[in-house]
């Protein structure tokens, strides 16, 4: 069996499962119109608290007002409610490229710049304007923040606060719709493969395709290059419906887009074949689907930041494949960030493609 | 006449829910080219399984079997070019037509486009079909299902036909519709195995037949010896004596 013979079974197998899908009318809903709808309900803003959010004060002042300030922002959030708002680091001599970068590198929350003439400005009463970076990409926590920081300083003086946006004009929707395309892709390959295959053991169909020459591997193959047509298209539509329907940002590389949902795809289809070697049928799949995904769709940050929930909950996150994957598309997305951002992410992501998908196909190669 | 299949101490063993089903027991017989085979046996008896084993689907548990020459657990890749398999199940995919459905098996076995066009068109014919070519087979009856499956399995010109209950659920017009098409390829030199629950059929159109019962092969020759052997004029109740009258689950 040579590799050509073995690439065109497997396009086969891709041209008939596009088929089949295009006579399923019904699978249209979940796939494309979910997703897109889903954008658009949550698109309107969502609340939250924010704890120990770490934030840094870079201070080039030395006199006393600044230390003022400091003291007291630090005293009320000591006492807020029992738990501490933010975590405040100090520290000088550092430029808004640089704070930029910590909050990049998700080191700090927020950063607020004393500039070195407060003090004396303030004495001479002259404009002095404090700024203030925020992390956009977490728009919860930041709004917390910006809040915080705008009551502060509302006192009659002649101090203001300038916060400039570094990523734009960043909305809860753009938080949301990196996560929401990283969500429906993994929900929609696990599902769509595994529900395929259970449904042809159900119906005898796999059987007879594994009885013509065609090797298991050429099956998976079909089957893995049709997912990842159908899942970047997915991914595509759901991005052109953020940006005309609620005015989506896109910050970064599409090509890394692609990277990081193409690996994922890999891995959730890995999934979907590993869950449908353990049932007979359809009904038995979906119920397995439903303990496997629906987790994934709470707890790994999707609709509010990681940093908002408790931390046990935060530990279980770091266990599923689809906290990396938001992550690494908020990165790209939002903060518009390189490979190097998303290196660990990506990795991580390699390896969960690697395992369920190297399984997958053990599996399924013993199976039947 | 020449053995085409083999089988020797043939056995198979299920592992289901911590049960241990001896599914097919220490069986050995021959299948001669161009003969037409039946196997017959009460349900559970291991005829599917059989077929699956020697189909190279399902890997035995111990024993040997050669197809064509070919031994099943190192040139299953030799075997299945040159057997054709209608399941007992009839598995069709509901969403495509039933020219579609042809298709891709012909594509799967690598028969050339235009052969492959060829085929399709003339065995749609011969079994009544054209007329519904292009129309999807989620809708089809069992008679149209069982007609479009064998053309299925015989679009790349296999030399062994595995055909389990090819009339199980049918119409009489329908069965003798199916027993001709048996024939017709048994005339173009295709040797045919196939399993029934109808005494006559086996009786009226096999070579020889074999009754299993329990994973074991319990009787094995042509149905008038068989009968003669056992002194009845119907192989019913040569059946029945062999295998016991009460009933299997
Ligand atoms: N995949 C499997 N796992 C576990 N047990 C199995 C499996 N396939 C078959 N069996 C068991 O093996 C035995 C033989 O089954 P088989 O399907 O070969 O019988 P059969 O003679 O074809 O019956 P029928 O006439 O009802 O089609 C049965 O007890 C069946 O339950
Ligand atoms: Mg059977």
């Amino acid at each position: 069996m040579t590799v050509k013979n073995e690439l065109r079974h497997a396009w086969i197998i891709t041209v008939k499962e596009i088929r089949q899908l295009s006579r399923k009318k019904a699978l249209m809903v979940p796939l494309f119109l979910f997703p897109i709808i889903m954008i658009i309900f949550f698109g309107y803003g969502m609340g939250g608290t924010v704890k120990n959010a770490p934030i840094l004060i870079v201070n080039d002042d030395t006199g006393t007002d600044s230390a003022s300030l400091i003291q007291e922002i630090g005293a009320y959030t000591s006492s807020y409610n029992g738990n501490p708002m933010f975590t405040v680091t100090y520290t000088r001599d550092m430029s808004q490229a640089e704070a930029e970068s910590k909050i990049d590198a998700g080191i700090y929350k927020a950063v607020l710049l004393i500039p070195h003439d407060y003090s004396e400005r303030l004495i001479k009463n002259d404009d002095v304007t404090l700024t203030l970076l925020t992390d956009a990409s977490d728009p919860t926590t930041s709004g917390i923040i910006i809040s915080f920081m705008q009551q502060l300083m509302s006192r009659p003086g002649p101090v203001s606060l300038d916060i400039p946006n570094i990523y734009g004009n960043l909305e809860y929707l753009d938080f949301l719709t990196p996560a929401v395309i990283a969500l429906t892709i993994f929900m929609g390959s696990v599902a769509t493969t595994g529900s395929a295959i259970a449904g042809e053991k159900e119906d005898g169909t796999i059987v007879r395709i594994l009885m013509t020459p065609v090797s298991r591997r050429s099956v998976i193959l079909g089957k893995t290059i049709y997912q990842l047509i159908l899942q970047l298209a997915r991914a595509v539509i759901l991005i052109l419906a953020a940006y005309f329907l609620v005015g989506f940002h896109m910050n970064g590389s599409w090509l890394l887009v692609a990277l990081v949902l193409t690996i994922f795809t890999l891995g959730g289809v890995g999934m979907g074949i590993v869950m449908s070697t353990r049932v007979d049928d359809m009904e038995s799949f979906f119920q397995l689907n439903l303990l496997f995904t629906l987790p994934s769709m709470f707890i790994t940050g999707v609709f509010f930041p990681l940093s908002s929930i408790p931390d046990w909950m935060r530990y279980i996150a770091y266990c599923l494949p689809l906290t990396y994957a938001n992550d690494a598309m908020r990165t790209i997305m939002i903060k518009g960030q390189g490979l190097s951002a998303i290196s660990t992410d990506l990795i991580i992501l390699t390896l969960f493609a690697l395992i369920t998908f190297s399984s997958g196909v053990h599996l399924f190669r013993r199976e039947a | 006449m020449n053995p085409i299949i083999e089988v020797r101490d043939l056995r198979k063993i299920f592992h289901s829910r911590g049960r241990k089903i001896i599914a097919v027991d220490d069986v050995s017989f021959d299948i001669m080219e161009g003969e037409i085979f039946g196997m017959i046996g009460p349900n559970g008896a291991g005829k599917s399984t059989i077929f699956s084993m020697l189909t190279t689907l399902v890997k035995p548990t111990s024993g040997s079997i050669k197809v064509a020459g070919f031994d099943v657990y190192k040139q299953d890749g030799k075997i299945r070019p040159v057997i054709g398999i209608v399941p007992q199940k009839l598995s069709l995919y509901p969403d495509l037509t039933a020219k579609e459905n042809l298709e891709l098996m012909g594509m799967l076995y690598d028969v050339p486009k235009n052969l492959m066009e060829e085929r399709i068109e003339y065995y749609l014919k011969l079994v009544g079909l054209s007329s519904h070519a292009n129309r999807y087979t989620g809708g089809f009856s069992g008679g149209m299902k069982q007609r479009l499956s064998v053309i299925c399995a015989v679009l790349h010109d296999p030399q062994i036909i595995f055909w389990d209950e090819p009339t199980t659920g049918l119409d009489p017009q329908t069965r003798q519709s199916i027993w001709k098409l048996a024939k017709k390829f048994n005339s173009e030199g295709k040797t045919l195995v196939f399993t029934t629950h109808y005494m006559e059929e086996a009786n009226n159109f096999c070579d020889r037949v074999a009754i299993m019962n329990l994973g074991k092969l319990v009787a094995l020759d042509a149905p008038q010896s068989l009968k003669e052997k056992a002194g009845s004029d119907n192989l019913e109740d040569v059946f029945i004596s062999l295998t016991g009258a009460e009933v299997r689950d």
